[in-house]
């Protein structure tokens, strides 16, 4: 059995906004195992977003307890909590995120210039097919080479963790399908743990595991014994 | 290597070139002037203390008639005097070679025993000190010379109380006693007509028929002596022999004009650079505050990659530090450049031996760390911001504004305005900070053009009542001797004369409970024309037969007005004390002025009317044999050519003015551009949507800039009357700090002063908002709406 590297217990987010109370997460308990590709499905506003956000260490939880190994998340301070994104998380974002006026490089470099041990952005570049663009701005490439600039950048820290918030989100199908080879890659090759978030319910049947939501809760978790390619997959 | 995040930085910088040059432009002018005035400042006052330490320039003056020197080793014992000299000083005519025109000379004679004098000591600036023997010999002031083309060697007639003596000149020399050379009743220095001659003891003592005597005496005094008292225990000295009052270094003319000006530069100092300060932190506010808006999503990355909320804070911060550093830069190159234009024109005016304006580094340092203080303090806001800002709200867009219906908006539907309207109107309301911030620096910007153009009117003014109402006089000859009042015949009959009047000024304490003024109180006989005094607005007022007219200034010194009894002590004649009544005030913006009625002074003091000076107005096509004339007056101890001293202050005035506007237009301009574009381009960047859906849905493009150029265009309008206001105080803050016993300068505030203004501040706005109006035109509108925000 592998080690289970995200432990939430009673984990819940309420968001105050005006007068009513949003329960976006709502007392969840989950354990993710390190090394797994994870999936996680479910309507908009059910929570998979929150979830992500305070694993990630971007917001902080109103109730209950997340750990990251034996480290509590909820316990952790602002600076905890920065160090730890810095040393443990990679994110990749629907829209990129990429800074304008970076090329693909430097944003790589934004990465490398702060972490610990880090692979040279060449590297990372290299890792996801995009080499030769290392110099191009974001405005000069394409939103699937965008995206996989992204995920370079988020391991070239060689993360342990990554999440992605819809990553294949704002791409077609054909260069969804070669984000979601590099996500994969980077998981088998890396053992690096991926928790995905996605509305494409045909992105599960490459996942390890599959975790519904549905109103802040975990609705159903599924596990693949059988997993398919990122190329075998359309929509 | 080089950040990434250093790397973003640069790039921002050069995407935002234009925002940023327009801040960087105003603090610019905050530094720049900040430099010139505080570098000035300091100059001049070390140069004034190391001047006056070296060459000992006295604490102490006094003159007399004529004093015995058996007095001076019971002056020197007084109390605190650790040094006291005395001289023979006198006023002589000079026929200069190849000028037509007499000149003015002024004579201080050399110690007896040779060699420099004790206190007040000259610097040669060429040649030798004056043979003490000789009879012929002279060393006069380095100014003179040169404005004269004379050289050691050379020769110069002067009329010696009577007797044409023409002298050598041995040598030239600077002196601490006229660091600003000033002629009776001159009001800028005229080096080419007046100069100083240090004679050897025995010719002067011969000139003037002091041997055994003296008429003038200095003092040094110890550290932490009562110079009070050391000037009540002098007077009591010389008064038996016609001391007219003794004084210290405060009214002597010189050092009074060096201190005007240092007060003058620290004035400047602290009035105009806030305001360039505060404008250029409003603008890296505004700045920033739009950027870190647009990049919370940016933001939110930086955070989750575990960048510190130090180091985002930091990275804008460090975006403001850079554009302050280009404009510290900038204004410490302008700074340093109007320094020296500075120093030149002192150069000018202020006989310093070495007034050299040095690169100090204390004023750079302050300037540069205001202006980084400030730029700091107006981006401190936003990035501390983005530095709170919790990554995971980063990376949502914000939340629309709240528009909320108001009285206003009723009021605004009940106007029936259209939609563009009302979209300006919110706009405006949306962010009321915003909007009064934009309006109070688009009011700055007018008021730096009130201000500036305040002194252009205040100095018409001031030439108008001081030449064509007051002193219209075109020579005034002043003589080496008071005489009877008939001697005015004698000048009414010299060639070229139209008109003569003659006038005396008896020098007196003036009291009024505990203040006192020594000043000269003029006495002219009554329907005067050629000398006037006139009030406020020009008006002649006639003396009373009675009583004291009082400048509007020495009555605020005295506290005193019309209807007060004023302590008169005359330092003349029987040194009698008279109560005197103020009979009105009047306006005399050079000097302390009081004036009374010759018949009236005469009777006061028992004696016949007598005159020292006499005001003549003449026919210019005689001028010539005018002036041939005056050099064998022998009774004549010099002329003041009234015609020449306003030119000549025109002139100065003229070049200052042409010089001062320039600036503040300039500087003027650059505020408003830089409020009104960045303003423009932030609302463009936050309405681009609003903007281009309205394009859209049918609305021309003139109708849409409309919407945009109109928010920054009501500001600048309803910024016009705060403008007025700020500039009309502005202006009274500089004609105060500027004001000293030597001069004032009246506040003058016309219509036009203020039309003028504002056309100037509305059309820069205009063009501003039209700058950004031509990046409306071009707007992609598909690529705006597809845009997330």
């Amino acid at each position: 059995m592998a080690e289970t590297i995200y432990r939430t217990r009673g984990l819940s987010r309420v968001y105050a906004t005006g007068a009513a109370a949003v329960r976006a997460l709502d007392a969840v308990d989950l354990d993710v195992p390190a090394g797994e590709f994870v999936v996680l499905l479910g309507p908009s506003g059910s929570g998979k977003s929150t979830l992500l956000n305070i694993l990630g260490g971007l917001d902080r939880a109103t109730g209950g307890e997340a750990w990251f190994r034996d480290r509590s998340l909820t316990e952790m301070d602002e600076a905890d909590l920065t160090r730890y994104r810095r040393d443990h998380v990679g994110f990749v974002f629907q829209f990129y995120n990429l800074v304008a006026s970076l090329t693909a490089r430097e944003n790589v470099q934004l990465v490398t210039d702060i972490a610990a041990d880090p692979m040279s952005p060449d590297e990372a570049l290299g890792l996801v097919g995009l080499g030769p663009r290392v110099n191009h701005f974001p405005a000069e490439l394409s939103g699937g080479e965008q995206q996989r600039v992204a995920i370079a950048r988020a391991i070239a820290k060689r993360p342990e963790v990554l999440l992605c918030d819809e990553p294949t989100g704002a791409l077609d199908s054909q260069t969804g399908v070669q984000v979601l080879d590099a996500l994969a890659e980077v998981n088998a090759r890396f053992a690096t743990t991926c928790l995905v978030i996605t509305h494409n319910a045909a992105i599960r049947e490459m996942a390890h595991r599959v975790i519904r939501f549905q109103d802040g809760r975990v609705a159903e978790v599924e596990v693949n014994t059988t997993r398919r390619a990122a190329s075998e997959i359309a929509w | 290597m080089v950040s990434a995040l250093s790397r973003k930085l640069g790039r921002d910088l050069v995407r935002l070139w234009s925002q940023a040059a327009a801040i960087a432009l105003v603090l610019a002018c905050g530094v720049a002037i900040l430099l010139m005035s505080l570098g000035m400042f300091q100059a001049l006052e070390t140069t004034r203390e190391a001047y006056y330490d070296r060459q000992r320039f006295a604490d102490v003056f006094a003159r007399a008639t004529r004093a015995p020197r058996a007095l001076m080793p019971e002056i020197a014992a007084l109390p605190g005097v650790v040094a006291a000299e005395a001289r023979v000083a006198g006023l002589v005519t000079l026929d200069l070679a190849g000028r037509s025109r007499p000149g003015m000379g002024q004579v201080l004679s050399l110690p007896a025993a040779g060699g420099p004098p004790r206190l007040n000591v000259p610097i040669l600036a060429a040649g030798r000190l004056p043979d003490p023997e000789a009879r012929d010999e002279v060393l006069v002031n380095a100014a003179f010379a040169k404005a004269n083309g004379l050289r050691p060697g050379d020769r110069l007639i002067a009329n010696l109380n009577g007797r044409k003596r023409d002298l050598a000149i041995t040598g030239t020399a600077l002196s601490p006693e006229f660091v600003y050379t000033l002629g009776p009743g001159a009001l800028m220095p005229d080096n080419a007509g007046y100069g100083i001659l240090w004679l050897p003891d025995r010719a002067a003592a011969a000139a003037f028929d002091l041997q055994g005597a003296f008429n003038d005496v200095s003092l040094a005094l110890a550290g932490g002596a009562d110079a009070n008292a050391v000037i009540d225990a002098l007077d009591r000295l010389l008064a038996p022999y016609g001391g007219t009052g003794a004084h210290g270094r405060d009214q002597q003319l010189s050092d009074a004009f060096v201190t005007a000006e240092i007060q003058q530069l620290k004035a400047m100092a602290w009035i105009l650079p806030p305001v360039f300060f505060g404008i250029s932190a409003f603008l890296v506010h505004m700045v920033l505050g739009r950027i870190v808006a647009l990049e919370r999503p940016v933001i939110g990355l930086l955070k989750a990659l575990g960048y510190s909320n130090l180091a985002v804070a930091g990275h804008y911060l460090m975006l403001a530090a850079l554009t302050a550093a280009a404009g510290i830069l900038l204004g410490w190159g302008v700074g340093t450049w109007l320094s020296r234009a500075l120093a030149e024109l002192y150069a000018q005016f202020f006989d310093f031996p070495y007034l050299v304006w040095r690169a100090q580094p204390g004023p750079y340092a302050v300037a540069g760390l205001l202006g980084l203080a400030a730029a700091s303090g107006g981006a401190l806001q936003a990035a501390i911001a983005a530095g709170r800002l919790p990554p995971a709200e980063a990376m949502r867009p914000p939340a629309p504004p709240r528009y909320g219906r108001t009285l206003s908006d009723r009021l605004l539907a009940g106007a029936g305005l259209g939609q563009p309207a009302m979209m300006v109107w919110r706009g405006i309301l949306r962010w009321p900070l915003r909007s009064g911030l934009t309006l109070l620096g688009l009011a700055l910007a007018v008021a730096v053009m009130v201000a500036a153009n305040f002194l252009d009117d205040a100095l018409d003014k001031l030439i108008d009542i001081a030449f064509t109402q007051a002193a219209r006089q075109d020579a005034a000859l002043i003589l080496a001797q008071e005489a009877p009042a008939i001697a005015v015949e004698e000048v009414r009959a010299l060639p070229g004369v139209l008109m003569a009047e003659g006038q005396t000024s008896q020098p007196a304490i003036l009291r009024h409970g505990p203040r006192e003024r020594r000043i000269g109180i003029e006495a002219r006989p009554p329907g005067a024309d050629l000398a006037r005094t006139v009030d406020a607005e020009g008006r002649p007022v006639a003396l009373p037969p009675r009583g004291l007219l009082l400048s509007s200034r020495l009555a605020d010194r005295l506290e005193a007005g019309p209807g007060d009894v004023i302590e008169a002590e005359f330092l003349t004649g029987r040194r009698e004390i008279h109560r005197l009544p103020v009979a009105g005030i009047v306006e005399q913006y050079f000097g302390l002025g009081a004036y009374m009625q010759a018949d009236a002074l005469a009777a006061l003091r028992r004696e016949a009317p007598r005159i020292g000076a006499v005001n003549v107005a003449l026919d210019p096509a005689a001028e010539a044999e005018f002036d041939a004339a005056l050099k064998d007056i022998p009774a004549l101890a010099g002329t003041v050519m009234l015609t020449q001293v306003r030119r000549s202050f025109e002139d100065t005035i003229a070049q200052n003015v042409v010089i001062m506007n320039t600036i503040y237009i300039t500087v003027a301009v650059l505020i408003t551009f830089g409020v009104t574009y960045n303003g423009a381009r932030i609302q463009l960047s936050e309405r681009a949507r609003d903007l281009a859906s309205l394009r859209i849905l049918g609305f021309t493009r003139g109708e849409v800039s409309g919407i945009l150029v109109g928010e920054s265009l009501v500001l600048a309008v309803a910024a016009q009357p705060v403008g007025w206001a700020i500039g009309a105080s502005i202006a009274g803050a500089l004609a105060h700090g500027s004001q000293s016993d030597l001069y004032a300068v009246p506040v003058v505030l016309k219509p036009a002063t203020f039309a003028a203004a504002s056309l100037l501040v509305l059309a820069a706005a205009a063009g501003s908002a039209l700058v950004v109006r031509r990046r409306l035109d071009r707007l992609d509108l598909v690529s705006v709406l597809k845009t997330r925000e």
